[in-house]
């Protein structure tokens, strides 16, 4: 999806308004929400059905949610990069985090910024069962042994 | 009869053989000397090898541990950033876990956060008295540049915390749940003022 460069700065020039004032930006237009999202090939059975941020002691604070449509447990990988106003990198890569999210459940994701320069992020997320990705951030090669 | 002419055939051999093996432990095209099956993977991959305590363990509970305490009373309403100190985390678990790479994860994230200052904790605190008589006792130093003794500055809070694990297995399932706490307690007064828990459940089937 492409956005309009002119558009794209009015929306972030809205965001760090709201932001200097302090006020809960909630929740992210459906458009700029993709823009927020990297999915490492569609999901197929989760969906991010709701993104809110706001700005809290100084900290950006995110909430996702997930929603499984299907009926049976879905795995999911996931982890934010930090970035400041100018598209700079202001964090170590995260580690993945796994989530177990069970049939039809709404999962929210919270978290907060590491540190205060961090003023935007990129939600990034893979499903070992998406319909077009095999590659996947487990590092499992074996079966578990005990 | 010329007899050198053996032994130069010898040596240009050798040279040639020398620089066909040399190619074959190099790959011109990519950077990289490999023989075997060895490759670098994500270091921040979830790792789901065994069931035992693993490197994703480690960073969700420093990551999350770090977090919640930036957000903690203490170092938000604080006039001045707050000098803490590490103490120990008990491992009460059955197994092995060394809990000072998981403080150290804790404490290089709060200090890269820039909300939180660190005291040198007692592991340190043998370099740190032997720099000082160093600087002071040898009579090798400057008096202008000797950094004097009884300057260190006490730490106001101390982060202490335990780490337990209950592990059920039947002939097919080993479950396995970790319980990491954490909390800040004031030096001065003992009161503990914050606290959190980060739970982790491993389940694997034969």
């Amino acid at each position: 999806m492409k956005i309009p460069v002119q558009s794209f700065f009015r929306l972030f020039g809205a965001v760090g308004l709201l932001f200097a004032l302090g006020l809960p930006v909630a929740p992210v237009h459906a458009d700029s929400m993709a823009s927020k999202l990297e999915q490492l090939g569609e999901m197929t059975n989760l969906k991010v059905t709701d993104l809110r941020v706001a700005n809290r002691n100084g900290l950006l604070n995110i909430q996702a949610e997930i929603t499984n449509i299907s009926s049976s447990s879905e795995r999911l990988f996931y982890r934010f990069k930090w970035l400041d106003s100018t598209g700079f990198s202001v964090w170590d890569e995260e580690p993945w985090k796994p989530v177990v999210i069970y049939g039809q459940q709404k999962h929210l994701i919270t978290v907060v910024a590491p540190t205060p320069q961090a003023t935007d992020f990129r939600l990034v997320l893979q499903s070992p069962n998406n319909n077009n990705s095999n590659s996947s951030p487990s590092s499992q090669t074996w079966p578990d042994r005990y | 009869m010329n007899m050198q002419f053996p032994s130069k055939l010898l040596l240009s051999l050798t040279a040639a053989l020398a620089l066909s093996l040399g190619g074959c432990a190099t790959n011109s095209s990519s950077p990289e000397v490999s023989s075997g099956p060895v490759k670098y993977g994500d270091a921040k991959a979830v790792e789901t090898v065994t069931n035992e305590f693993g490197s994703t363990d480690l960073q969700t509970i420093a990551e999350t541990m770090a977090r919640s305490l930036l957000q903690s009373r203490p170092v938000v309403q604080a006039r001045k950033t707050p000098l803490v100190t590490i103490a120990e985390v008990k491992n009460k678990t059955s197994e092995y876990i060394d809990t000072r790479a998981i403080t150290d994860t804790i404490r290089t994230q709060l200090l890269k956060s820039g909300a939180v200052r660190f005291a040198v904790d007692t592991h340190a605190m043998q370099n740190q008295t032997d720099e000082l008589i160093r600087q002071n006792q040898t009579g090798l130093y400057k008096k202008s540049t000797a950094k004097k003794i009884g300057q260190m500055e006490g730490a106001d809070f101390r982060v202490e915390g335990n780490i337990t694990s209950i592990v059920k297995r039947t002939s097919d399932i080993k479950d396995v749940y970790y319980k990491f706490s954490l909390m800040l307690v004031n030096n001065e007064s003992g009161v503990i003022e914050w606290a959190d828990e980060k739970e982790i459940r491993k389940t694997s089937t034969r």
